[in-house]
């Protein structure tokens, strides 16, 4: 590498570092920069980032649920709320010294401990205020582990795990959801939060320790409920049960859902968000499950649905794919270049590229069809020439047999494609069509079999399409859909399976826009790359201390501190999403429907572009925390002095584990919402989407790579030559990661005439599809279009309709009316008939 | 009575029964009830033959689920409450105690409303005991009543706690009502005394002094 490369490469992270910082101190609300002397701190993060260049190993990251248990506890706190971890041992002592007990949880025996907790309880119900908090004070440090008499983590955490099991058994979660209420109604603190120029910490002291003890309970139980085995299967299964099975209002998700929207709609800006988000997100995946879960349900759901079952897992398959070394970055491009020009400087030509190229390959490319030494260009011609729709088998071999390519880090062994190919019914009768309508002269509308009139060639193909067709079950659930639709009458609908998604999705359905668009707004505040804006939200009031720092280190903590706020606030909001997609999917198509589409609708396509559009491997190999000052290392054993030097103690790991989890999670949104959605596709096209996700191949990690290379692969048709041209690195890629879809000419598609350009309708069908199905499942039993009239009503009234359709059906007479009668009924009721 | 005198004996309180025919009906050893309801039925039988042997009252028979004897005890508890309530009424009005207090120490909250508040004293004890109610009757929490979920049976400490408030607020603000309906029913000694046996509630949290009359009842018993 030589010396001007390697400064280029110092270069870039080290302007982006600034921009985050400043754009930071702006989104706090107080508008000035604090006096920033940060050499050491950019002295650090530019060693971080040199770490992570494409010439560094794989990321040894392995994708789950959530990050190691203790992680998770530690990232409920900020830096800035250290001081506040006192006050919860004072509270307890004061608490202890009023019960005339020693002030150590340790030599309390369990009925002393019992007892304590109750007469805790007894006081969570009292009036005054002060009284409770100091309550609710003591409970968490209870929760917290008692770390003021521990000697270590370990011992701490498992003293979190003892008490946290006792508080539950004794009630505490159900009466720290009564306290909540109380805060979140708590009017007067949102007035004066309101007036307040700048929110801090202090606005939400009392919030954040209540909605501290929930989550500690929460992630707790979600950790035990992730063992093999556990002692305390009883609490775990209760715990799960109460969240999962509770009705609309009363739902702890939409109680907290509710806050994020207050939160966005300014109402409450001392809502401390990072705390709600991650509790959301826990509860989420407590009472839903995570990636196991969801698994064998998607399982279970294709046996009983009579469909064979999936055989591969698309997380589990990457975990085993190797990463593929990224594509040339300009300066790699350059240096190549000037070496080719030594050795041969006739053959080039400049091409001008079109504008959905890249921006760092610099326009500048060999002309293609060249000497044996480009390996890209061969594999270009070679794929051009390949007949478009080949069976598997003759793809198969065609990959096997395929030169190799001069790339510097090998491909996986050539020991097959990772995925098996499939097709769907769609794509076999559309071969089927074109072949009777070449060979027969005319088509049979819905016959998926008969092979007569064609010749032999085509009865292989069809039999080796069938064999790898893939029957969704996203697919049975529209045509049973479409079926009642037709027919109303004949097919009934089948009983509604109750399930916790179902209850979450009847409890999240009537405000579930507002959700979508809260969700992504925070998300939004919290992307690095967001620019402060004055009315935008600001989501830093949970961290900024009341006092801004004085000293060039405290500035540098802070900073520091900021930064990891915004990067779980990303991590739980990205948790959240891709959990609620990935159920809602499973278990209703339509479900899964509305929620994308009021993603879509709610501008997250390009949000989640503009957060990949920053420089990615910064990103990944940030290093935005300081473990000496983590829960509970802050306050367990000697406490060594916070110099710049000890910032660093403790931080080993070449990424961030959070941030990586975010991208990922991030990548699998955007395919969730763009697959089998051409309008979607074209969006990924119209916001230039291909240069910014290249860039993010650079993370080197099989299963970042794999979503990306999945986005990329849907677009590459629209894309255009030059891109292909220019990109055969990529295309090689996709080639070797992506699964194949037989006959899915996704490179070199020319059907692109055939495709309908009117990307409105397909959205407005959707829609149609949606709200039918939402209509007929989810309100009134009265008929179109009363039931119509009756939820408009219900929405300006605020009434629920059924209450209504009860009330109406309560009148005598009321089923004899005709259509307009009834309507005119209802309406003048509304207007104050009763 | 009638009933009672037949082959047959149909436990029953028959539409136009008079107060003295009420409930008069011979015992029944538990083993020999099989209805669904059995243990509030025995519970209930025990009440009636002598509420002052509150150690046989709370003397949970062989073989029994405990969650189940817990759960009957409490609904009984606050059925019988109910009595306490009504004759509290006619003294305790909102503009008077207008909040719930025990001791002038601490306001308690009504944790009734889905916003927990601030209620008159009577008011605190007529929605506690229609949550209790509800809570005990609620499908979600107990939908059997012949088994009972664990996870269900951590709900009533919260209900004794809450229930409690009732009796310590009638002891020190509605003195004679409260000895009057104490002396009937022996209530608040039993109600004390099963949440000490299942160690529902905190000793300390056990204002009403009744240990101390101790005597005087078990006297005026003998």
């Amino acid at each position: 590498m030589n010396f001007n490369e390697a400064r280029k490469r110092e270069k870039q992270p080290l302007t982006s570092r600034r921009i985050f910082l400043c754009s930071n101190m702006d989104a706090n609300g107080n508008g000035k920069c604090p006096l920033f002397k940060l050499n050491d701190f950019f002295k650090k993060q530019r060693q971080d980032s040199d770490s992570c260049y494409p010439d560094s190993p794989d990321l040894e990251f392995v994708y789950d649920d959530t990050d190691a248990h203790p992680n998770e506890l530690a990232e409920l706190y900020s830096y800035t709320e250290q001081t506040e971890l006192q006050l919860n041992v004072k509270a307890f002592e004061d608490q202890m010294e009023e019960y005339s007990l020693p002030p150590s949880w340790q030599r309390l025996s369990v009925i002393q401990r019992k007892s304590v907790v109750m007469k805790l309880l007894d006081q969570l119900e009292i009036s005054s205020k002060p009284v409770r908090m100091r309550a609710a004070r003591c409970i968490l440090y209870i929760a917290q582990g008692c770390w003021a008499e521990m000697q270590s983590d370990a011992e701490q955490q498992e003293w979190t795990r003892m008490n946290v099991m006792l508080l539950y058994d004794m009630g505490v979660f159900t009466a720290f959801t009564d306290l909540l209420n109380i805060e979140i109604e708590n009017s007067a603190a949102a007035h004066v939060a309101m007036r307040k120029i700048a929110v801090s910490l202090a606005d939400s002291q009392d919030l954040r320790v209540i909605l501290s003890v929930l989550y500690t309970i929460t992630e707790v139980l979600r950790h035990e409920k992730t063992l093999e085995s556990t002692d305390y299967k009883t609490q775990v299964d209760a715990f799960s049960n109460e969240i999962a099975v509770s009705l609309e209002e009363e739902h702890l998700v939409v109680k907290l859902l509710g806050m994020v929207t207050r939160f966005c709609s300014g109402a409450a800006p001392h809502f401390p968000m990072k705390k709600v988000l991650l509790l959301l997100w826990k509860l989420i995946l407590v009472s839903l499950g995570g990636m196991n879960t969801l698994k064998i349900l998607k399982e279970q759901k294709r046996q009983k649905a009579g469909v064979p079952p999936q055989d591969e897992d698309t997380l589990d398959v990457a975990k085993t794919m190797r990463a593929s070394s990224p594509p040339a970055s300009a300066s790699d491009l350059l240096e190549a270049q000037n070496q080719k020009r030594n050795s041969r400087p006739f053959r080039r030509s400049l091409i001008k590229q079109s504008s959905l190229d890249d921006h760092d390959s610099l326009g500048m490319e060999l002309d293609s069809g060249m000497g044996p030494d480009n390996g890209d260009d061969i594999v270009d011609e070679y794929d051009d020439r390949r007949p478009t729709d080949l069976s598997e088998n003759q793809m198969y071999a065609n990959y096997q047999y395929r030169p190799s390519s001069p790339v510097p880090v090998p491909l996986p062994a050539p020991r097959g494609l990772p995925w098996k190919p499939k097709v769907r019914q769609k794509d076999i009768d559309f071969f089927l069509e074109n072949a009777r309508m070449k060979f027969v002269g005319y088509n049979i509308q819905g016959d998926h079999k008969s092979l007569a009139g064609l010749p032999q060639p085509i009865h292989e193909g069809v039999k080796t399409l069938n064999e790898h067709m893939y029957i969704s079950l996203s697919e049975l659930q529209i045509q049973a859909e479409e079926a009642i639709a037709r027919n109303p009458l004949s097919n009934n609908e089948q009983e509604i399976e109750i399930t916790p998604v179902e209850l979450l999705y009847q409890a999240l359905l009537p405000n579930l826009p507002q959700y979508m668009i809260a969700l992504l707004k925070i998300l939004l505040a919290a992307a690095p790359t967001s620019k402060a804006k004055t009315d935008s939200i600001n989501i830093m009031a949970d961290v900024l201390p009341e006092e801004m720092p004085m000293t060039v280190l405290q500035s540098m903590k802070l900073g520091i501190d900021v930064n990891r706020h915004k990067e779980i606030i990303v991590k739980a909001v990205s948790a959240i999403l891709l959990l609620l997609l990935k159920h809602f999917k499973l278990n209703h198509i339509y479900q899964f429907e509305f929620m994308s589409q009021h993603l879509v609708f709610a501008n997250c396509i390009p949000l989640v572009l503009k957060f990949f559009n920053q420089n990615i491997m910064v990103y990944v190999g940030a290093k935005n925390m300081i473990p000496i000052l983590d829960f509970p290392s802050c306050v367990i054993g000697d406490q060594p002095e916070l110099t710049a030097q000890s910032l660093e103690i403790g931080d080993a790991a070449p990424y961030s584990w959070r941030n990586v989890f975010s991208c990922i999670n991030l990548l699998r949104i955007l395919n969730k919402l763009t697959k089998w959605k051409h309008s979607r596709i074209m969006m990924l096209v119209v916001f230039k989407s291909a240069p910014i996700l290249k860039r993010t191949l650079k993370v080197r990690h099989a299963m970042t790579q794999l979503y990306v290379l999945k986005l990329l692969k849907m677009q590459t048709k629209y894309l255009g030559r030059q891109w292909r041209k220019s990109n055969m690195k990529t295309i090689s890629a996709i080639y070797s990661k992506v699964r194949h879809r037989l006959n899915d000419d996704w490179a070199f598609g020319n059907d692109l005439d055939a495709r309908p350009w009117d990307f409105q309708a397909e959205e407005c069908a959707l829609r149609a599809s949606v709200d039918r199905f939402n209509n007929r499942r989810y309100t009134t039993n009265l008929k179109h279009p009363t039931a119509k009239w009756l939820n408009r009503l219900a929405k300006l009234s605020g009434l629920p309709p059924f209450e209504l359709s009860t009330l109406c059906a309560s009148v005598p007479g009321f089923n004899y009316l005709g259509e307009v009668a009834r309507i005119r009924f209802i309406t003048w009721i509304y207007t104050g008939g009763i | 009575m009638k009933m009672a005198d037949g082959p047959v004996i149909l436990r029953r309180n028959r539409p136009g029964t008079k107060a003295k025919d009420f409930c008069r009906w011979p015992d029944e050893a538990f083993e020999e009830m099989d209805s669904t309801l059995a243990v509030q039925q025995y519970i209930q039988q025990l009440i009636r033959r002598d509420p002052a042997n509150i150690d046989l009252i709370l003397k949970m028979p062989d073989a029994q689920d405990e969650g189940v004897w817990k759960y009957e005890h409490l609904r009984q508890f606050c059925m019988e409450l109910n009595g306490l309530a009504v004759r509290l009424q006619n003294e305790c009005h909102p503009e008077t105690c207008i909040q719930m207090t025990a001791t002038e120490q601490w306001i308690f909250l009504c944790a009734a409303h889905k916003t927990p508040k601030e209620c008159p004293a009577i008011d605190y004890t007529r929605h506690t005991l229609d949550g209790a109610a509800c809570l005990l009757n609620s499908n979600k929490y107990f939908p059997s009543r012949v088994s009972i979920k664990e996870s269900s049976v951590a709900k009533l400490g919260s209900v004794c706690r809450r229930v409690y408030r009732i009796f310590s607020h009638a002891y020190f603000h509605h003195r004679s009502i409260f000895d009057e309906f104490e002396n009937e029913t022996y209530l608040c000694r039993r109600f004390t005394q099963f949440v000490t046996k299942y160690n529902l509630m905190s000793k300390d949290n056990l204002i009403v002094p009744i240990w101390e009359d101790e005597s005087t009842p078990g006297e005026s018993e003998a």
